[in-house]
Parts: C-alpha cells; structure tokens; sequence
C-alpha cells in the first residue's frame, strides 16, 4: 500500500503546482530544478526562491545539463543546508548524490528530494539548436505507451534503475499520460507527508500494480542486452582498447562531468604524474616512440578502477566526449560486473557501506592461490 | 631572404618526412615530436619517437588538432629541460602558444628545435572522426585552395598562418606543386640546413609575396566577421543567449593550451562556498543558475590568458554544445592585443603585458579629477 | 536617496594610500554616501580582475578602484600593474558591450581626503544616472 497524492491537473502543471506551494508555504526557501533561460529551448538547473519564477520551470524535462548530485555537492559540501531547499532530480542523479554522501561529500539534511519514475533523457548533442522541444510529444507519447523512447542516451535505454529509491516525493511519470487530467504523486516517506499537508489534492492510499513496471523493466533489459551486444567490452584485449581509446585527447571532460569523481585534485593533474625529462628519456630507450602528454589509457583504466563500484549509469561521460568514444556503455558495464560481484548496489542505500571499505572474513576465496 | 627549393617527386609529404629521417640519422636531433595516425586510423596523436620507422604513419600537416602541440610541448618540458634536442614539427598557431608558455616560464626551449609549416586550416575534430575518408578529401581541398568552408571557423579568418617565430619553417606558398620551401628563421635554422648539405640559394619572393597577398585578404576577412559577431553577442542579453547552453564543464579551459594552471582558479576552493552564500543570492536574485558563476567564468579566463591567445579554436572542438567559443574569445583577444600592441607568440624577448609597464601609458582610464565636486548638503551622517 | 534607486557602489582601495585617503577624510569629518561600500586590498596591483567582475555581476552597479599615484606605490609598481589590469577588464568589457562605463580607476593619495569623497559622491551620482546595472537582475548569469 502506498500513499498518492492525486491532482486534478496534468503531470505538466501538478509538479509546478506542487513546488509553488512548497515555495509560498515558506516550508522551503528554494527548489533546484531545471528551468527554461533562452528563447530557445536552453534549459539549465536553477535554485529559485521566488515562487513567480516557478512558472518557467521545467522540472521533468528530458535533459540532463550537469548531473545534480555534482550541483548538490556544491551546495552541501562545507555544510549540510541551513534552511530547507527542494531538488527535482532523477533516480540516477539521486544513486550518484547518496554515494557521495558515503564519501563525505555533502549531506542530505534539509533537502526534500522529489523524483519521478524516469524515462531517459537525450544527449547534450540533440539539445542543440532546440530539436529537443522537436521531439517532446513523441516522447511524452513513447513514456505513455510504456515503450522506450528511441533516442535517448543509450544507458537510459538500458537503465534498470527507472524507480528512485530514497526520494521522499515520486511523481507517477511512466505510463501515465503528461498532458493529461490527472497527476498522481506517491508520497514516500514521513518527511514528505510533512511537507505536503496543506496541499490541495486527494491523498489516497492505493495499490501499486508492479507487473506492468516488470513489464518495462524487461523492455529496459532487453535494450541494455542489445547496447552491450553492440560494443563487446569483454572481448576488447588490448588491441581494441588502444582502438577504442586511441583517439581520446586526454581533456578529463568526463571526470569533471562524472557525480562520482570528486577529488580535488586528481591524480593526473598532480606532480605524481608528471614526467620529468629523464623519465621520457628512459622511456624512449625502451621503446621507439612514446605518445606526449603520456598515459591516455592508464588514465581510462584507473578512473575505472576508481569508479566503477559506485558508477550510476547516468550518461554525461558519453555527452561531454569530444571525440565520442562510448565511454559511458564502457563504464557502465564495467560498473555492472564489479557491482554485481560485489553484489552492491551504488546509490540504494544510504547506511549500505562501500564495497572497498568493508569486507567478509569468507569471501573471494578463488582469489587465494 | 634566402632558402632551400626542394624538389618533390611523390607528394611534399614525403619529402618532408624524408627530411625529417635524414635530421634523426645524422643526430641533427635525438628525437623528433610529431602527429601520427592513431591505430584506428580516425584520427592523430602527438608522438616522441626514436626510431625513424615510425615516421610511415606520420603527417607533418594532419587535417585535425585533437591535442594542441603547445600542449605536447608543455608536457614535455614543463618539469626541466630536455637534455637531448628534440625536433618538433607544428603548426603556426601551436608554435605561437608554446613561446607564449615560455613567458609564462611552463616550457623550456633550450634543445627544442621549433619546425612549422604554413597552415591552411584544420578541420573540427568531431567532423573528422565521424567520417576520416570524406575528412581526409575536405583536407586535400582546404590546402589546395588554401582554405574552405569545412575548416574550423577561426581558421577561416586567420592572419598568421605563415612566418612566426620558429627554427626552421617548411614554406608551401607560393611553390608549385613541385617544389616545397625549408626557410631558417634563426641561427639554429640556418645550421640544421648547413648540416644536411641543403644549401640556401634560392630566393623566397615567391613564398613572401603569396604569404602577403593572402594575410591581407584574411585580414579584411577577420574585420567582417568580428563586426558581425560583435553585433551579435553585445549586451548582457545576447550574450547570455550565446552562453544559454553551457554546462560549465570546462572543457573549453582544459584543451586551451594557454590555462596551464594545475587547480584552475574557477574550481578552486574560491569558488566553493557556504550553503547560505548560495541561498542569499538565490533570494537576491530570485533564482542562481547551477552551477553558478557561468558568465564570470568566462569572462575570468578572458581577463587571465586572453593577451596570449592565438585563436587556436581548440576550444571550441572541446564544447559538447557547440558553443562559438573561439569565436568569441578571438574577437576579445584581439582588441585587448591590439590595445597593448601585443602580438602573442611574435618575439620571444617581448614580455607579457601584464609582466612589464610604462610609466607614461593609458592615461585615458584615469579619471581625471579637474574640478572639486560640489555636493548638495548630505542629511545628518 | 529621494529618487529611488540607490546603487551600490564597492570601492576597491590600497591598503597605503588608499585608505590612508578614506582616514584623512574621516579626519576632517568629510561625509561620503552610505551606498559606497569600501573594500581595502592589500595593493591595487594585488587586486585580480576576477574581483571586479565578480562584483558588477553579484550586485554592485558600480566598482571604483582607488591607489597611490604612479611613483608612490608601497610596492614600487603595483599601481601601474593595477593600471594594465583595468585597462585589460575595460577593454573586454567594452568588446562584449558589458558595461566599460562602470568602472573607474583614479588614484588617490593618503591625504587627499576631500578627493577621496568627491570621487566617492561623483562616482554614486553618476552611476545612478547611468541606472542599475543590467547584469545585477539577471538570475541566469
């Protein structure tokens, strides 16, 4: 049994609906959601306090420009917020902000966290030049039908993960209708009860029917098979690696983008990595040739050992390649593997410990010689 | 001025990197750093290499810039100098940014042997990628009439694709298809040539005078476009609607060869502020774009590196929303060099502007002070 | 003030002559508007362009930077230095039509108190004519 909040208005004008009341209840001073800046269709994330600004908001825009667990953490990292803010974000972005709180990285005090059942989002490449504002009714069609929309990032086609978990406040997107009469939101914890009471609409409890969500998933499931089809990261070696990641610039765009890397100073940015005359000179006499700057794909491969416990699938690594490696099926199916052995999931559960820090005293005894 | 004409048989690119052989088997240099073809053949790579086998898969004018060879430069040598003399092949704008990084003291030149090439332009890396074959014929096109619509947009207006301050320069202008240039530019030039037996009797005329008549085209060019552009991206709200779509990424700063800085100060703790710091100027404001600080991002790295641009266009490769971003820091760089009669990467003994100052200059942006300002009474203080 | 907008005004000064100028006037009870806010930098010549930026764009529509006169500077050159720099931050302000006109650079010694306050009262006057800076309303800067 759930509890659901239900609106008579569209899905479109309820969440709207919903965050003007929180703004002009004064039970929350500002909500980070994404919101219309340009003529165009630009959208970009903004923390508005003033509840008139709420009319340009796009909350559920099938966007994504920065992943909000990186915005949150800008918010929270010196400490936890002072007076209580709403985000909207969606379930990866959620996964990648409880995995940084594992790392220290911010803290969930006075955030109420609203989130919807997620369709996907398109890559930054066809949100240029407004085709994104294009596709929109085919999109919202798609999410009704229950099907996958066809041109979405590729881990969103494939993401299991479509159903938020911690989020105080989900709004029923999947199979329902965006444009529609009826808007219902699930009201999942104590904390969003609160934060409704007083809210025009019928607060019902209601069985949720979970065999057409199952149904979904297996679609999700099945694009994810065929994604992963695609590029055969297990059978790369290393004469595709070099093929793959030949071509990479060494720009570090996709650790800036990706929620999980925090450091402040990487360690490729740091002196540890430079190399001094002497070490490309001893390297020339060991081999012909040497690529300058060095170490394109020692850079991949320990960002992957770095992340891949924790790696969410959203997606910004593959949006900000320059030279369009797919970098974000690599990693996610790194991700995948790691996880599943470890059997963790990043980003379910805020008390569950990383897997690097904990251990069983049985465990992995295959590795033991 | 005196050079080599040296005859090609096949293609000039074979000429030169048989030039470039022939430098590594008499020890001229220990190591040559130049592009070659990635393995998967779509696109290229800086490359320090030994062994003159390698230079098959080299190009000494590749159709793309995926790393900026300033960049290369920089990693090379930015802890210490290089104790064995390395030849570098790059192009005009790369050598300009790497002598503008030894004023800023992140490169050493001492046992680097500078060689550059005219340039005709190069194409956006992503276009390349999608499809290296029809890259690969654009490319022919753009030497051929020394331009064309497929390059990046600042290499369609730019002024200094030929004579910069190098060792050696490998002249394509103005000699048939026949024929390339070697052109020393300084001693160490002049005693390479001297060294490979090529001898330096042939007159350069030909070469000046097609590189003059083309930079005065591409001059009228670059005084259009930064007109129109200016047009269109003056006041707070046409440019905030070019800048609508950054995600403050920083792409466009990590690919720059100029932002050497190790912790950029637009991701430094500076910036990194307490929640209510965030809220206050949410409620001042009635909203804060996030992340913030977008528009004084840009206009900060344009106040740090904007004397020693030289309009490269990397930047504008890197954005993955497309933003002009060469453009317009090009048109910025320009009127801030030309206020300071600047001209990144010209002379290598010219200080950086904001290293060096007269005492007699810009005496228009003092405010002068001529006459007592007379103030009607201020109610009790 | 009687006509309702009040512009806020950072005045950067010099720790030496500067605020030397700022204590003068406090000397000789010389008043300044209330809206002019100083802010005191070690040298002018220490003080970055990001600041003066970051200023016009969080809510100040005006930035005037006060130091020694050329050949006074505590730090020998830290005031021509200040000069380039101004004259850098102007000239891409004025490229990108951002409002060059907001920012005034004159130099000021430790006892000239009465120049101080003018340039205070001269410089508020003037921007509040010009009216409020167009980047201080945008929320999506």
């Amino acid at each position: 049994m759930a509890k659901v909040l239900e609106l008579g208005k569209s899905i479109d004008e309820g969440v709207r609906a919903l965050l003007r009341f929180l703004l002009e209840s004064g039970k929350i001073k500002g909500v980070l959601t994404l919101t219309k800046i340009s003529r165009d269709d630009d959208v970009a994330y903004s923390l508005i306090t003033n509840s008139e600004l709420v009319e340009d908001t796009v909350p559920l825009y099938p966007l994504m420009p920065s992943n909000t667990a990186k915005l949150l953490t800008r918010l929270t990292l010196l400490e936890p917020m002072t007076e209580p803010i709403a985000a909207v974000v969606k379930p990866c972005e959620l996964r990648g902000f409880i995995e940084l709180i594992k790392l220290n990285q911010g803290s969930l005090e006075n955030i109420l966290f609203i989130s919807s059942t997620c369709g996907g989002v398109y890559s930054l490449k066809t949100a240029e030049k407004g085709n994104v504002g294009e596709k929109l009714p085919q999109y919202w069609e798609s999410i009704k039908k229950m099907e996958v929309p066809p041109d979405v990032r590729p881990t969103c086609k494939g993401c299991k993960y479509f159903l938020p978990y911690s989020a105080d406040i989900t709004v029923d997107l999947i199979g329902k209708e965006y444009n529609g009469k009826k808007c219902e939101i699930l009201i999942n914890t104590q904390k969003g009860e609160e934060f409704i009471s007083g809210m025009e609409g019928e607060l019902k409890e209601v069985e949720i029917p979970t065999e057409y969500i199952d149904s979904y998933r297996n679609k999700r499931l099945a694009e994810r098979e065929k994604i992963f089809n695609e590029i055969r990261v297990e059978k790369f070696g290393l004469e595709e690696l070099i093929n793959i990641f030949g071509k990479c610039i060494g720009c570090h765009g996709c650790r800036t983008v990706c929620p999980i890397c925090y450091c402040k100073l990487c360690y490729f940015d740091s002196r540890e990595s430079d190399y001094k005359p002497i070490n490309f000179e001893t390297e020339l006499e060991r081999k012909d040739g040497m690529r300058i700057p060095p170490d394109t794909i020692l850079y991949q491969i320990v960002r992957l050992t770095h992340i891949s416990t924790s790696c969410v699938g959203c997606g910004m690594c593959s949006d900000i390649c320059p030279v369009d490696i797919p970098l974000s099926i690599i990693f996610s199916m790194m991700g995948e593997s790691v996880q599943g052995m470890f059997e963790y999931v990043p980003g379910k559960n805020v008390e569950e410990k990383m897997p690097l820090i904990t251990f069983k005293t049985e465990e992995f005894v295959e590795l033991e010689l | 001025m005196k050079g080599a004409k040296i005859l090609v048989d096949n293609n000039r690119e074979e000429v030169i990197l048989e030039f470039l052989k022939k430098g590594l088997d008499r020890t001229c240099f220990d190591a040559i750093l130049i592009p070659l073809k990635v393995p998967s053949e779509d696109s290229f790579a800086y490359v320090l290499l030994k062994n003159p086998s390698l230079l098959d898969r080299a190009s000494a004018l590749p159709p793309v810039m995926p790393v900026q060879g300033a960049k290369a430069l920089y990693s090379l040598t930015k802890q210490g100098k290089f104790k064995q003399k390395v030849a570098i092949v790059m192009r005009p704008c790369e050598i300009r940014a790497g002598i503008e990084l030894y004023k800023l003291k992140q490169t050493e030149l001492e046992n680097i042997f500078l060689i550059s090439i005219d340039c005709p332009g190069v194409l956006p890396l992503s276009d390349y990628i999608k499809d290296p074959e029809k890259g690969t014929d654009a490319f022919k096109e753009t030497v051929v009439q020394w331009g064309s619509e497929f390059t990046r947009p600042v290499c369609k207006i730019c002024t200094r694709f030929s004579m910069v301050a190098s060792d050696l320069h490998i002249g394509l202008l103005g000699a048939e298809d026949r024929n390339i240039f070697l052109i020393p530019r300084s001693e160490k030039g002049e005693n390479l040539l001297e060294s490979l037996d090529i001898s330096l009797e042939n007159d350069m005329e030909s070469w000046v005078t097609k590189v003059k008549e083309l930079q005065e085209e591409r001059k009228k060019k670059r005084e259009q476009e930064h007109k129109g552009l200016k047009s269109k991206i003056e006041g707070p709200d046409k440019f905030l609607e070019t800048f609508s779509k950054c995600i403050n990424c920083h792409n466009c700063m990590r690919v720059c060869p100029i932002c050497y800085c190790r912790e950029c100060y637009f991701d430094s703790d500076a910036m990194k502020l307490y929640p209510e710091n965030y809220l206050m100027r949410a409620k001042n404001k009635g909203g804060l774009r996030f992340p913030p600080d977008t528009l004084l991002f840009h206009l900060g790295r344009m106040s740090h590196m904007v004397f020693s641009c030289v309009s490269c266009g990397t930047c504008e490769d890197a954005c993955p929303v497309s933003i002009p971003i060469a453009q317009v820091f090009a048109l910025v760089a320009d009127n801030a060099q030309e206020l300071f009669h600047y001209v990144p990467g010209e002379n290598i003994e010219e200080p950086h502007p904001l290293a060096t100052y007269k005492e007699e200059e810009f005496r228009d942006i003092e405010m002068p002070y001529v006459e007592t300002y007379t103030k009607k009474e201020m109610k009790d203080g | 003030m009687e006509n309702g907008f009040e512009p806020k005004i950072i005045y950067f000064m010099c720790s030496w002559c500067g605020t030397g100028g700022a204590e003068t006037a406090s000397a000789h009870h010389l008043y300044y508007p209330e809206n002019v806010r100083p802010f005191r930098v070690n040298c002018t010549g220490s003080l970055s362009t990001v600041h003066i930026l970051r200023a016009l764009m969080e809510g100040a529509d005006g930035v005037v930077i006060s130091g020694c006169h050329p050949g006074d500077c505590h730090y020998n050159d830290g005031n021509f230095l200040a000069r380039r720099k101004i004259a850098l931050t102007k000239s891409i302000l004025d490229t990108l039509g951002l409002g060059t006109e907001r920012i005034w650079f004159r130099y000021v010694a430790h006892g000239e108190g009465k120049r101080y306050v003018d340039t205070a009262s001269e410089f508020s006057d003037y921007i509040k004519n010009l009216g409020p800076n167009p980047l201080k309303a945008r929320n999506d800067l």
